[in-house]
């Protein structure tokens, strides 16, 4: 990964107002937002994103899924999994998956950015799969 | 016919004296008829014995008289016998058979012989002959003969000395029959007797007879009267009439019938008194249990509640969560936007960026409202309802509106077939959109992208008791429902959606609204084909003023 570059970000939610603000706050990075689980594996299919923060409960194609093809098919993206629960274990599977970070809702603009910054400054992607942040 | 079927229709009474007067009869006949076979025997024999004795005696007499062959004397010799009520005749012929001595009339010559009884071990004289006449003028007799005889003496063989003492004994003397004597005996009186026997026989029967039936009859009433007036209880009873008992008289087997039957009355009185006791108590029974039941639900109801608060809490949050999320970085985001910069450096499309983040504070804030609200509204169990003309196309309009986008990302089409002639009815537009936002959402989240959704309005016109209604249908092409769900998905906090995404509530509250309404919802599904929702909305629902008031008070 070039570090000068402008880092690439997927942001999937099926809530308009969270989509838009993250699209809004992470203004300093190109963002792209997919409003389901098909649109982000569309959207992945066309490029790879550096960093990819989903949410979990989608109708459909839920995160894990977005999680999981994300996985297989770009070992090197960032994954930050963001939830309305509070609890971890509706993180499911894709914690097996190696996710950098855990956001759960309603989460301040600076516990985000944090956890953007250290996902994106990480060497590896699939091998570090121990950071989790509530 | 047979007799036994005969005997059937005779009451008990006519049975028992018509078999002992049966039984009586019979006997006396058969021991009168003995008695006077009897009585005709003896008769008989005493009289063949007396004429035997007679007519031997006379033989013995005659002996000197028919040597000498005398009718004087003879005639003497049987006048003496003739005077014996019996006799009719008698007769001593000569061994010639020449008449010498007669009696009476001869009746012997012209009667008919019937039997001979001849030297019978009866007869006490071997020589005797007995023979038993009927006369022309049926007049039945018997005739004793006996032979007269002498002894001839072989004068030269004789031993004198032993004539005098064993005359029959000596073997050189002959008997020679010299005549014979007949007499005749009528059976007159013996037939006189009999017929007196006879009728004293019939009479005594009768008798028999007549103070037996007198008998059993006061026995038969002892006996029957409590048999029927047991028949007679029996019969009140089975009319239901329960107030008779049977009289105990005796202590027998019918007085003991009598008894149990008036305990078995007593313990009828009571059953029947125990049914009439649970009639008039059981409708007071049901309300009881009925009252105890909806006691019982609706605790069970209310530990539902609790037990489902967790899940529901965990629902409301992720609820509350999402719009919280949007609230809560809009605010710090706008903030910080504003910190950033002088106010006098702030530009219109900084403005414009702040308005929609406040604006987006402001949808997310409703949002939460409603679900605080949504949620109070299934907390309350007195649920108010604030009616007002409505235009029910308008509200499914209204409705759907807001649904457009989500079902627009689901890739599902509306197909809105809705009657433009239906008239306005009152209603709660903001519940009913709730329901109809409910099943919406169910059917969207039950179909496949591509699929369509049909929406469907028609007026059910007045019939009878039936005031008229307005039917709405919403029918998707989705997976459908299984009969077992089926049953249970208005229930409240039946869900089959994941943990989270349902909290089991909404065809519950919205069960509760249309019956608010007065209407009915129901549901029809076939797995894998699809749903149709059919809500039922009455055009006049008749609340009293109580609840109107209620519900004003309420909102």
């Amino acid at each position: 990964m070039e570090g000068g570059a402008i880092k690439s970000i997927l942001v999937v939610d099926d809530e308009a107002v969270m989509r838009d603000f993250l699209f809004d706050v992470l203004e300093d990075f190109s963002v792209e937002k997919a409003s389901n689980g098909d649109e982000a594996i569309a959207k992945m299919k066309e490029k790879e994103f550096d960093l990819i923060i989903t949410d979990m409960k989608m109708p459909r194609v839920s995160g894990e899924e977005v999680v999981r093809f994300a996985r297989e098919t770009y070992p090197h993206s960032k994954i930050i999994v963001i939830s309305g629960y509070s609890s971890l274990s509706s993180v499911g599977s894709a914690l097996g998956y190696g996710i950098c970070a855990f956001l759960s809702k309603p989460f301040t603009i600076k516990q985000l950015r944090s956890e953007v910054e250290k996902s994106l400054s990480q060497g590896g992607g699939a091998a570090d799969s121990g950071r989790k942040n509530g | 016919m047979n007799p036994l079927n005969l005997l059937r229709k005779f009451a008990l009474r006519e049975k028992f004296v018509m078999v002992v007067s049966i039984v009586i009869v019979t006997s006396m006949l058969v021991i009168s008829g003995y008695l006077i076979k009897r009585q005709n025997e003896i008769y008989h024999q005493e009289l063949a014995k007396r004429g035997e004795a007679m007519v031997a005696n006379l033989a013995y007499n005659a002996e000197y008289g028919l040597i000498l062959e005398s009718g004087e004397e003879l005639t003497d010799l049987i006048k003496g016998v003739a005077m014996a009520d019996d006799i009719i005749y008698v007769i001593i012929t000569a061994a010639d058979g020449r008449v010498l001595a007669e009696t009476g009339m001869n009746l012997g010559q012209n009667s008919k012989l019937i039997s001979v009884a001849g030297s019978d071990d009866k007869m006490f004289h071997p020589k005797t002959r007995q023979t038993l006449f009927r006369s022309e003028n049926g007049m039945e007799f018997i005739e004793m003969s006996h032979p007269v005889e002498t002894q001839k003496h072989d004068i030269s063989k004789e031993n004198l000395g032993a004539v005098a003492g064993h005359p029959e004994t000596q073997g050189s003397s002959v008997l020679e029959t010299i005549g014979e004597v007949k007499i005749g005996l009528t059976l007159d009186n013996l037939h006189r007797e009999i017929t007196k026997s006879q009728t004293a026989a019939i009479l005594l029967t009768l008798m028999v007879v007549l103070s037996a039936i007198i008998i059993m009859t006061a026995f038969v009433r002892v006996i029957i009267r409590p048999i029927e007036s047991l028949v007679e209880v029996t019969d009140q009873i089975s009319k239901g009439d329960l107030s008779k008992t049977v009289d105990v008289v005796w202590k027998d087997e019918i007085g003991h019938l009598a008894e149990s039957f008036n305990r078995m009355i007593e313990s009828l009185k009571q059953s029947q008194e125990e049914i009439e006791e649970y009639n008039r108590t059981l409708e007071q029974k049901i309300i009881e249990r009925t009252r105890e039941l909806e006691d019982a639900q609706s605790q069970l109801v209310q530990s539902e509640k609790m037990a489902a608060i967790g899940q529901l809490a965990a629902g409301v949050a992720h609820e509350l969560n999402n719009p919280l999320g949007g609230i809560l970085g809009y605010s710090q985001f706008a903030l910080e936007k504003i910190e950033s910069k002088e106010i006098h450096e702030f530009t219109p499309k900084d403005i414009e960026s702040y308005k929609r983040y406040l604006r987006d504070i402001e949808n997310q804030s409703r949002r939460c409202k409603a679900i605080v609200q949504n949620l109070l509204k299934f907390s309350r169990t007195t649920q108010t309802l604030e009616l007002q003309e409505i235009d029910i196309n308008q509200v499914l309009d209204e409705t759907l509106s807001f649904l457009d986008h989500q079902l627009m990302m689901n890739q599902i089409s509306l197909k809105k077939l809705y009657d433009k002639t239906i008239p306005r009815t009152k209603g709660n537009p903001g519940q009913l959109q709730q329901v109809f936002t409910n099943i919406v959402i169910n059917a969207m989240h039950a179909s496949k992208p591509g699929s369509d959704i049909a929406i469907s309005t028609r007026f059910l016109p007045p019939l009878g008791e039936f005031g008229g209604a307005i039917e709405v249908s919403i029918a998707d092409k989705g997976i459908g429902i299984s009969d077992a769900n089926q049953k249970k998905i208005f229930e409240p906090f039946f869900t089959t959606k994941e943990v989270g995404k349902g909290t089991g509530l909404g065809l519950s509250v919205s069960y509760g609204i249309v019956k608010d309404h007065g209407g009915e919802i129901k549901v029809k599904s076939r797995p894998g084909e699809g749903t149709v929702f059919t809500i039922i909305l009455p055009l006049e629902k008749r609340l009293n003023s109580a609840e109107i008031t209620t519900s004003r008070q309420g909102v």
